[in-house]
C-alpha cells in the first residue's frame, strides 16, 4: 500500500473531558511512537489514588487533551485577534494556519518527558552544567530531537505540507530563543494561562470525583484572546471584559485543587515516601540526563519498572511503606498564609519534637503552588484600556500564597508527637494569655 | 525555610529599597533576578527559559507571593495609558529577613550596586529587551556558536518584532560596550 493511502484521514479518540479528541494520520503516527505510548505508564498525579481511589488516569490521556485545548484556543486567538497578531508578530492567514500545527504538535509532546509518577519523582533530576536541576520540558525536547525525529520530520503529511524539523517543536518545549515569534504560542503551552493547566484541572477533577477543578472552559475559549502590548512590547493573551468570570473561574479552581488535591496531606507523605524509594532504586540516585547518549536509559524509567522494583522488594523503608501503604503521619501544620510568627512557632515545634520529625514539606516548594497571576482583562468598550483580573474580582484581589509548611514523623512515633505538640500549644496559649493579662503591660 | 529561600526572599525587599525610586515593578524584579544570576553569578536556583517576553521563571513570582504574604513587601497596581503595572515596595516584615539573609546579602552589596546602576533606569520594555539579547547571547555561547552582532540583533529582532532595528542595535551596543556579551 502507497504511503499516502489514507494519508487525510482523521481518527477520533473518545475523552472523559473533552468528548471526542481528532488526531490527523501525522499525530496518529506520533502517538503510536513508544516514546509516546510509554505516557501510558506514568500516572498523572502519581499515588494521589491513596486518598482519591479514582486518580489512577495518566499522562497519555492528558497530553491528548492538551492537544484538543490548545486547539480550541489558538483557533479562539487566531480569528478573534487575528489583527494583532498580524500586526504585530507579523502573521498571515497562512502563518497563522501553519503554525497552528506546530503548536498542536508542541502540546501532545510537553510531557512525554516525565519521569516515572510525574512531577513527584523529579526531584531525581540530575543538575545541568550550570548547577541547575533538569526540568521535564528539557527531556521532552530531548526526546523530540532523537526517538521521535524521524516520525516528526519524515512523515509525508508534514514533508509536504509544513517541513518543520524537530528543533522547530524542541525549542517551544524547552523556550529556546530558536522558536524566534513563535514564542508567543508558549504562554499557551506552558504559561499562566496554559492549555496544560487548563486540562488537568479538568482531568484531575473528574479522576478524582472532586468539583474543585472545574471551571468554564467553552467561555475560556469564547473570551481568550491576545492583546497589544505597550512600551515597545509584543502582545499577551488575556480575556476580553466579558470573560472576566471565567477567567476567576480558572483562577479559583487551581486554588481548590492545591488545598484539596495536590497538596493534601496523604498525598504529599507519599511523594516523599516515592522519593525515598526512588532514591534508592536508581543508579547513583538520579535519572539519566536528556543528552543523547542517556536518553534511551531513561524512557526505560516508567511507573510499571519502578512498581517492579517495589514489588521485588527494593526501595529500603520508602519502598516498604509504599507497598504496605504505611506513610508518614503529618503531625503539625503551620496555617496556610502563615505568619512570620506562625513560622516561628513551627520552628520551636520542630525543635521540640527533634529527631520524630522526618519530612518538612512547604507548600511553596510544591510543583503545583500558585504564584502570583494576575490575568490581562480587555475593556468590551475601549481596546487601549487593560486592567487586571485583580481588579475586577474581589476574590481574586485577596488571594495570598500558600506558605504552609507540614511536618511529618513516622506512624509509630504519632502518638508520642502529638502529646509534645499539644503541650507546647498550650504552653503557647499560656504564654499569650500571660501577655494579654500581664497588669504591667497595661 | 531554606537559606536559600531566605536570600531570594531578602533581595526583593532590598531592590525595591535600594532603586533610585524606592520601588520597582514586576518585570524589574524578574530582569533583576535574570541579570543578578546570569551576569553576576548570584546563585540564586531560579531556571530561566525564553517566553516572548523574555527571560522568564515563575518560582520569581512564586518568592514575591510569599513575600507579600509575609509582609516583607506589599504590591500596589498602578495603572497607565494602555495598561497597568505592580509597585512594589518595602514592608515592615523585610527587617527580619534582611537581618536573617545578612550575609548573603552584604556579600553581595556590590553586585547589587552594580545592577541598579546599570539597570536600574530602563523602564520594562527596554528591560524585556535587553534581558532577550543576553538569553540570546549565552544560549550562543552554551552551543559554542560565535556570532556577528548583525546576526544576534536579527535573532532578537526576529523574537521581538514590535522593536524597530535600530532600537535593539542600541540596546546591543550598549550591552557590548560594557562587555556583558560572551558570543561576539
Amino acid at each position: 500500500m502507497s504511503r499516502v493511502n489514507g494519508l487525510h484521514k482523521t481518527y477520533e479518540i473518545r475523552c472523559p473531558v473533552h468528548g471526542f479528541i481528532s488526531l490527523n494520520e501525522w499525530e496518529r503516527c506520533i502517538v503510536d511512537a513508544p516514546a509516546f505510548q510509554r505516557l501510558r505508564r506514568i500516572r498523572q498525579l502519581a499515588w494521589t489514588d491513596q486518598v482519591y481511589p479514582g486518580a489512577m488516569h495518566t499522562r497519555f490521556e492528558h497530553s491528548l487533551g492538551v492537544l484538543q485545548t490548545v486547539s480550541m484556543l489558538y483557533s479562539a486567538i487566531a480569528s478573534r485577534s487575528s489583527d494583532v497578531l498580524k500586526e504585530d508578530i507579523g502573521y498571515t492567514q497562512d502563518g497563522l494556519k501553519r503554525d497552528q500545527q506546530l503548536i498542536r504538535i508542541a502540546a501532545l509532546l510537553h510531557d512525554v518527558g516525565h519521569s516515572p509518577f510525574s512531577h513527584a519523582s523529579e526531584e531525581l533530576f540530575p543538575e545541568n552544567d550550570h548547577g541547575l536541576k533538569f526540568k521535564h520540558e528539557q527531556y521532552s525536547a530531548a526526546i523530540v530531537r532523537t526517538e521521535l525525529r524521524d516520525v516528526i520530520e519524515n512523515h509525508p503529511l508534514n514533508t509536504a505540507n509544513y517541513g518543520f524539523r524537530v528543533e522547530d517543536v524542541a525549542a517551544l518545549l524547552e523556550g529556546s530563543t530558536k522558536a524566534k515569534q513563535r514564542l508567543f504560542w508558549r504562554d499557551l503551552i506552558d504559561g499562566q494561562m496554559d492549555a496544560d493547566r487548563m486540562d488537568y484541572l479538568l482531568r484531575d477533577s473528574y479522576h478524582a470525583g472532586v468539583q474543585y477543578g472545574r471551571f468554564d472552559l467553552n467561555r475560556v475559549s469564547n473570551t481568550i484572546l491576545a492583546i497589544r502590548g505597550t512600551r515597545g512590547r509584543g502582545p499577551r493573551l488575556g480575556f476580553s471584559e466579558g470573560g472576566w468570570h471565567a477567567a476567576e473561574g480558572l483562577v479559583l479552581a487551581r486554588y481548590f485543587m492545591f488545598t484539596q488535591v495536590y497538596f493534601h496531606k496523604t498525598r504529599v507523605a507519599y511523594d516523599i515516601h516515592l522519593k525515598g524509594a526512588l532514591s534508592e532504586i536508581l543508579p547513583r540516585g538520579k535519572f539519566p540526563r536528556p543528552i543523547d547518549a542517556e536518553i534511551g536509559d531513561f524512557l526505560a524509567w516508567d511507573d510499571w519498572k519502578v512498581l517492579g522494583e517495589l514489588s521485588a522488594g527494593r526501595g529500603g523503608e520508602h519502598g516498604k511503606r509504599l507497598i504496605n501503604r504505611d506513610h508518614y503521619r503529618l503531625a503539625y501544620h503551620s496555617p496556610e498564609i502563615s505568619s512570620p510568627d506562625d513560622l516561628v512557632f513551627l520552628e520551636l515545634i520542630k525543635e521540640k519534637l527533634g529527631n520524630l520529625v522526618v519530612s518538612i514539606e512547604e507548600a511553596s516548594k510544591n510543583w503545583y503552588k500558585t504564584g502570583a497571576t494576575d490575568i490581562p482583562i480587555m475593556s468590551d468598550v475601549d481596546p487601549t484600556l487593560v486592567q487586571p483580573l485583580s481588579k475586577f474580582s474581589n476574590m481574586v484581589r485577596s488571594m495570598k500564597a500558600n506558605n504552609q509548611v507540614l511536618l511529618y514523623v513516622r506512624p509509630e512515633d504519632s502518638e508520642r508527637a502529638n502529646k509534645i505538640i499539644r503541650q507546647e500549644v498550650e504552653n503557647e496559649r499560656t504564654r499569650q494569655g500571660t501577655l494579654e493579662f500581664d497588669p504591667g503591660a497595661s | 525555610m531554606s537559606e536559600r529561600d531566605k536570600e531570594r526572599l531578602s533581595l526583593i525587599p532590598v531592590l525595591a529599597e535600594s532603586h533610585p525610586s524606592h520601588h520597582i515593578g514586576r518585570t524589574a524584579l524578574m530582569k533583576y533576578m535574570y541579570f543578578l544570576q546570569t551576569l553576576r553569578g548570584v546563585q540564586l536556583g531560579y531556571n530561566f527559559s525564553m517566553y516572548s517576553y523574555g527571560p522568564f521563571d515563575a518560582d520569581v513570582l512564586s518568592d514575591l507571593s510569599t513575600a507579600e504574604a509575609m509582609n516583607i513587601v506589599c504590591s500596589t497596581q498602578v495603572s497607565f495609558a494602555g495598561g497597568y503595572g505592580y509597585r512594589i515596595q518595602q514592608a515592615a516584615g523585610a527587617p527580619r529577613i534582611k537581618q536573617d539573609a545578612n550575609g548573603f546579602l552584604s556579600q553581595h552589596k556590590a553586585d547589587i550596586d552594580w545592577l541598579l546602576k546599570e539597570f536600574g533606569g530602563l523602564n520594562s520594555g527596554e528591560l524585556e529587551l535587553a534581558s532577550t539579547i543576553i538569553y540570546v547571547d549565552r544560549e550562543f555561547n552554551d552551543l559554542q556558536v560565535h556570532s556577528e552582532p548583525a546576526f544576534l540583533v536579527g535573532v532578537v529582532n526576529e523574537i521581538k518584532p514590535r522593536f524597530s532595528r535600530e532600537c535593539v542595535e542600541t540596546s546591543f551596543n550598549s550591552l557590548f560596550e560594557k562587555g556583558l556579551l560572551v558570543s561576539v
